[in-house]
């Protein structure tokens, strides 16, 4: 209350002032009438009553001293008076700033993104509460994540009993045609209960019913971008007949702005996921995604332990074995891989920002010491510790205010930066300035001062005042001493770990730069045609066959091809398969990737042939039905031996299909990303496809000239076959690689750039340490050599001392940097950096560095003059 | 003209004691500066005169702790003049401090006549 009032006047602080004058003015004039009633003469009076009031400009300032302004006003004043301090050490108060902007940019800006992606809240209800399930498949080829099938995620619903509801969802595409031209839109196929297990509903219409997923009714509810973008936000969109995948679908809601969900790409289309009745009983089409919400109470750990016994349980009959399922939270789920990057990142700039504090803590101790006389005489004249302290601080605050501000300048671009970091499934969200990371900033700025501010503070005041007196330059104990000494351990300590997790990272993006991707990526141009318009088999394969061969014509073109999925596209979608002559399962229990093709997309792509032969075009739908396989699955199945004229076949080995021969073993083409581990892949001719299966197929064009100049002769050349036919996702190979890199790709350049950093900072810290032993010493050097030591035994007595330093903090950094090497190998993505060479990299750079910032002062030192030093003093 | 006394024969008020008298010069009305400047001068026969440099920061410290309340008036001679009055935790306080002064008093009193 009492501050409040305080604050109220500081706001009336000039209108206060006059009162005052007012009031001393009526007490003056009020005194001098009285006098002059009681006979005083005019001038008497006016001379009697001025005296009686005294220093009028004193009565005033006491007054106001008596306001309770008075802590403010003296904050004011230290303020003044650091600012004064900042201008006249304007070299030593502009390092400090530039290294403070740095750590608090740094640490500004990565907090920013992590308060994107891990903090900000997901646009569902109660979102913690939502998780993703998944099957744990041990027991087949794919050990990765599977989805749920629709039979498992029905008996799901009916006997969990730790979830208040689980929906599926499968992506898929929608192509929009009637208003405006063609066009492919990324849309899902979502259960009825979808919208209530994410607690959101659309904000026009409504959501579809389970009548109407379970009749497969067409409707559908598009997003607010989709909304906008096709229907110019027209009003009357609910109840709207569009032409989705040229069927009539009704639009019966719209989503709120800023709704997304998995996969990795901005959805615009939900539909029914209408599972048709024999997939609901089927226990091997793995094609539901499912999210669900927990049960109020319920925990993860519960809901893990409940769910693998039901999972055992259903599928214990199940000759690929039982599995378990695997229980991920949502928020986790989006963020990926980034979370640990993220969260590596921001311990970084924390790291860097600590090393900054401990810098400037030296600056200031050193500082603080030439200022002992500045120190002694405040005390001598009665200012107490608390006051001193409270100002050193101030000045500190300053500092870090100038630095908190600058870092905020430095930390937007960084942010444009951190942007790509951002998972896929929450683009386009944009970084901001918002007030959550400003309260950060304004915290880190706050926790810095108290860093570097507080022990310089207490160490200067705590100095008895005759010895700041009796000689202000070298008051210093041999506690401070010590203090500075594990100071500089601690931030060689903490750039080794930068260093070293940056080592690492760095090796694994190199390792995953020189992947061979078994292919020429450079000058291919791919897109895809959606082939849903044609309803039977044989034009299907037409169509492809068509758009193929008029691409080819095009000028620019060197060659063309088309594959049902592109490269990289993190579609792992897999199909169980059995050999001819293995043991047999009633079930298959091996999977592989299927990718069908035209018979030109090997030659076309560059890739490599180990052994047999590539597609010809002798292998036609009425030929014998050929494959080739990829090195691994080759590998597997083979070893040594060759590949070629086993025959295996999709499904069961009793079922009707094909039995394809094995014409030809490929290099690996990571199919589903670079960072995945080796798969088994089988291609086939589209031709020779037993069913009508692919939706959608993929160009992949070779071009002599630059990719992206062909694609308007490209469109034509689609839209003179069908110019109902859109082009969607028109992309360079080339990009789409370097996406797939960009966590990796930006993660180890920025902490490659915090560990040069810290690594600079570090050696700028030991240099400022010895460098202000050295000139305390001056006079005690002056001494010995005067007594017969050699420069050589000074130079090793300082250059050993910073060595020593050097060499603790390496050790101690080496065991951090262990374990966080640890921690992050989620991030190295499978591939095992060489811990031991990084760390020797590591340890001599840092020492040859160390070694330099030791040996400049240690040669000063060396090369002190005695009788210059013993007369300075 | 009423008779200015010379600074020898003043008593140099105690810390916080002027808080109190301010208190207890409230107590009988509102009162503007001067007039309480005035009144304790007055009421202690000249014994204690109190310095302007001293009587406004204690009205505006009282006033800040909420003791007193300010409010400009017209003056009996019709000038605007800063009126202070007690407050109701003013009063409160006001029979604090005096028991502790009569307590103070009578101790010092019993100190410096002993009883033996």
């Amino acid at each position: 209350m009492s501050f409040l009032r305080t604050l109220g006047w500081l706001t009336r602080r000039s209108a206060k002032n006059a009162e005052l004058r007012d009031e001393l003015r009526f007490h003056l004039e009020q005194d001098e009438d009285d006098l002059r009633e009681h006979g005083a003469p005019g001038d008497e009076a006016r001379r009697t009553a001025r005296r009686g009031l005294g220093n009028l400009a004193r009565v005033e300032e006491d007054t106001r001293a008596a306001w309770g302004w008075g802590g403010l006003e003296q904050f004011g004043r230290d303020v003044k008076y650091g600012l004064r301090q900042i201008r006249r050490h304007g070299a030593l108060s502009a390092i400090a700033i530039a290294t403070l902007a740095l750590g608090i940019g740094g640490v500004a800006a990565m907090f920013s993104a992590v308060e994107t992606v891990l903090l900000r809240p997901l646009p569902y209800a109660d979102a913690d509460r939502l998780v993703m399930i998944w099957l744990d498949m041990a027991k087949t080829d794919v050990t990765t994540k599977h989805n749920a099938t629709p039979a498992e995620w029905l008996e799901w619903r009916r006997r969990n009993t730790v979830f208040s509801d689980l929906a599926t969802s499968q992506p898929t595409d929608g192509v929009l045609s009637g208003d405006g031209g063609p066009e492919q839109v990324p849309a899902r196929k979502v259960s009825w209960t979808f919208w209530s297990v994410l607690g959101t509903s659309p904000m026009i219409g409504r959501a579809f019913t389970e009548a109407e997923d379970l009749e497969n009714v067409r409707v559908a509810v598009i997003s607010h971008g989709l909304w906008q973008r096709r229907f110019g936000g027209s009003p009357d969109i609910v109840g709207r007949t569009i032409a989705i995948n040229d069927e009539p679908y009704q639009v019966i809601g719209v989503m709120p702005p800023g709704f997304y969900f998995l996969p990795a790409r901005d959805i615009d289309l939900w539909m029914p996921a209408s599972f048709p009745p024999w997939m609901r009983t089927n226990f091997s089409w793995h094609n539901a995604q499912v999210v669900a919400r927990l049960a109020p109470g319920v925990t993860l750990e519960q809901a893990q332990q409940s769910m693998s016994a039901l999972s055992l349980e259903l599928t214990a009959k199940d000759e690929r074995g039982p599995h378990s399922v695997t229980i991920v939270p949502l928020r986790d789920e989006i963020a990926g891989r980034t979370r640990t990057a993220l969260i590596l990142l921001l311990c970084a700039s924390a790291a860097v920002l600590l090393i900054a504090c401990v810098n400037l803590a030296n600056l200031l101790l050193s500082r603080g010491a030439t200022r002992g006389q500045e120190v002694a005489v405040r005390t001598a004249l009665g200012a107490s510790r608390a006051r001193l302290v409270a100002q050193l601080l101030t000045e500190s605050l300053v500092l870090a205010a100038c630095g908190t501000l600058a870092g905020l300048l430095l930390a937007l671009p960084v942010m444009r930066f951190l942007e790509r970091l951002i998972p896929e499934a929450m683009s386009p969200a944009r970084l901001a300035l918002n007030w959550r990371v400003l309260a950060f900033a304004a915290c880190a700025g706050g926790a810095a001062v108290l860093a570097f501010g507080l022990a310089p503070a207490l160490g200067a005041s705590r100095r008895p005042p005759q010895l700041g007196l009796r000689d202000g330059r070298r008051a210093i104990g041999p506690r401070s001493h010590w203090l500075r000494y594990s100071l500089i351990v601690v931030e060689t300590a903490l750039a080794v770990v930068l260093l070293t997790c940056g080592g690492l990272l760095l090796q694994t993006f190199q390792h995953l730069r020189q992947t061979d991707i078994g292919f020429q990526s450079e000058r291919l141009l791919t897109f895809e045609t959606p082939l849903f318009r044609y309803k039977d088999f044989d034009r299907r394969v037409a169509f492809v066959e068509a758009e193929v061969e008029k691409v080819r014509t095009i000028p620019g073109v060197v060659g063309a091809a088309a594959i049902n999925l592109i490269p990289f596209t993190n579609f792992a979608s897999a199909t169980f398969y059995q050999l001819e002559g293995q043991p047999q399962h009633s079930v298959p229990t091996q999977v592989a990737l299927v990718r069908n093709v035209t018979r030109d997309y090997f030659t076309t792509v560059g890739a490599r042939m180990v052994e047999g032969r590539f597609f010809e075009t002798t292998d036609r739908r009425a030929s014998m039905p050929v494959a080739i396989i990829n090195e691994p699955m080759a590998r597997r199945h083979f070893g040594d031996q060759s590949a070629l004229g086993h025959r295996f076949k999709f499904g069961e080995l009793g079922d009707e299909g094909y039995l394809y021969t094995i014409v030809g073993v490929v290099r690996q083409i990571p199919e589903t990303g670079v960072l995945d581990d080796a798969k088994p892949v089988v291609y086939r001719v589209f031709e020779q496809c037993d069913q009508i299966g692919d939706t959608k197929a993929a160009l992949v064009v070779r071009t002599a000239v630059e990719p992206a100049s062909i694609v308007p002769a490209v469109r034509q050349a689609i839209w003179s076959l069908d110019s109902n036919q859109p082009l969607a996702r028109i992309q360079t190979m080339e990009d789409i690689i370097e996406r797939q890199l960009s966590t990796p790709s930006q993660s180890s350049a920025l902490l490659g750039a915090f560990a040069v950093l810290a690594l600079l900072l570090a050696s700028l810290g030991i240099y400022g340490v010895l460098s202000h032993a050295v000139a305390q010493r001056t006079n005690e050097i002056g001494v010995r050599m005067a007594l017969g030591a050699t420069s050589g035994r000074i130079l090793l007595f300082f250059g050993s001392r910073g060595l020593m330093l050097t060499l603790a903090g390496l050790s101690i950094g080496l065991g951090l940097a262990a374990i966080a090497a640890r921690w992050m190998t989620t991030l190295l993505y499978g591939f095992g950096p060489d811990y031991a060479a990084t760390a020797g990299v590591v340890s001599a750079v840092l020492v040859t560095v160390a070694a330099l910032a030791c040996l400049v002062p240690a040669r000063r030192a060396a090369h002190i003059n005695p009788v210059a030093a013993l007369r300075s003093d | 003209m009423p008779p200015r006394s010379s600074p020898s024969s003043r008593v140099d008020l105690l810390q916080g004691t002027l808080d109190l008298l301010i208190l207890r010069t409230l107590s009988s009305g509102p009162a503007h500066g001067l007039a309480i400047a005035k009144h304790i001068q007055r009421t202690s026969e000249d014994l204690l005169q109190v310095e302007t440099g001293s009587l406004y920061p204690a009205l505006h410290r009282l006033e800040a702790r909420g003791w007193i309340a300010a409010a400009w008036e017209l003056s009996d001679k019709g000038k605007r003049a800063r009126f202070y009055r007690l407050t109701p935790l003013g009063r409160r306080r006001l029979s604090a401090e005096r028991s502790k002064w009569e307590a103070l008093a009578r101790a010092v009193t019993l100190v410096l006549n002993p009883a033996d």
